[in-house]
């Protein structure tokens, strides 16, 4: 008995000339939606967990405030005393009035430091604050 | 006899093109963060010089003061809770209110001492909202027969006036030195 293969007349192939149009589709998602500032962090912090979680809508409004587990506070790029929060925070309430501060501090800090911060948002009008917060599994 | 000159063909290679988006996509993939920024929102209250603070009395009936020590032990009215208690502690004194109107709902008041923890502070805040936020939840379903964020604008609306977060920050006391 003799074997054939079946073979389908049809061309075995897929069409590939629309492909770097697809690429380049993707591309420019990935484009539009990457944030490449990033800023360096330069104190130790760990995040605390919490349940009742929500999530910034607006990435455009926050601004950040670090507070290490070594009591030292960062603003943008550099550290900060905490006489000079004011000043800075009120040149960006002012620039952007509906600013939202993410305070990321560590989960061992002092509630004091965290009350004097809040202290001068306050001065500085920054009042929407957020408490960055991992979830809780 | 003249001989005709065959013209190159002049065109760029475009097989490469595919590899090169795919290299630039590549770059994208891996240096994009899609995180999303999570925590606990507040709203902090305009700042208001010493001197020109004002006591408002508020019936006692509606407060429900936190107080947290340098220990982490938690005081809700004077009496004391462990943290995961709190929930379940305020949760029946918010529902108690949701009828009445909107000047006489629970306020939260949460006070720290400066040397407490700032883990213990969120753990107590968290438990506030999600006080709040599951009361939120049993009103609406009540009410409309869905959890809160799938109702639409007007009922949520409906529902966070009768159930309003209000969570006061103890205004903090002078340090002496």
């Amino acid at each position: 008995m003799k074997f054939e293969k079946k073979r389908a007349g049809t061309k075995q192939e897929i069409p590939t000339a629309s492909m770097p149009d697809i690429v380049f589709m993707l591309l420019l998602f990935f484009m539009v939606t990457t944030t490449l500032r990033e800023v360096d962090v330069l104190v130790d912090f760990k995040l605390p967990e919490a349940e009742a979680i929500e999530k910034i809508e607006n990435k455009r409004l926050i601004h950040y405030i670090w507070i290490g587990n070594d009591k030292r506070i960062q603003i943008n790029d550099s550290i900060v005393r905490l006489e000079e929060v004011r000043p800075i925070m009120y040149s960006k309430s002012q620039a952007l009035p509906n600013v939202i501060v993410s305070l990321r501090v560590d989960q061992n800090a002092d509630m004091g430091l965290v009350t004097d911060i809040q202290q001068e948002l306050r001065k500085a009008y920054c009042l929407r604050i957020n408490y960055s917060a991992n979830i809780k599994i | 006899m003249i001989k005709k000159k065959k013209i190159a063909e002049a065109s760029i290679p475009t097989a490469s093109m595919a590899d090169i988006a795919f290299l630039l996509l590549l770059f994208f993939l891996v240096s994009t963060v899609i995180d999303v920024d999570t925590g606990i929102g507040l709203t902090l209250p305009e700042y208001v010089p010493p001197e020109e603070q004002e006591q408002v009395k508020v019936d006692p009936d509606r407060m429900a003061a936190v107080l947290i020590n340098e220990n982490g032990d938690v005081l809700i009215d004077g009496q004391f809770v462990a943290v995961h208690q709190i929930k379940q502690n305020l949760k029946p004194r918010i529902t108690s209110k949701i009828d009445l109107p909107m000047n006489r709902k629970l306020i939260v008041s949460l006070k720290t001492d400066r040397k407490t923890v700032y883990n213990v502070y969120i753990n107590a805040l968290d438990q506030i909202k999600l006080a709040f936020f599951e009361v939120r939840d049993e009103y609406s379903n009540s009410r409309f027969g869905d959890k809160y964020d799938k109702l639409i604008p007007e009922q949520q609306k409906e529902v966070r006036d009768a159930v309003p977060i209000i969570i006061s920050l103890a205004e903090p006391e002078v340090v002496k030195s």
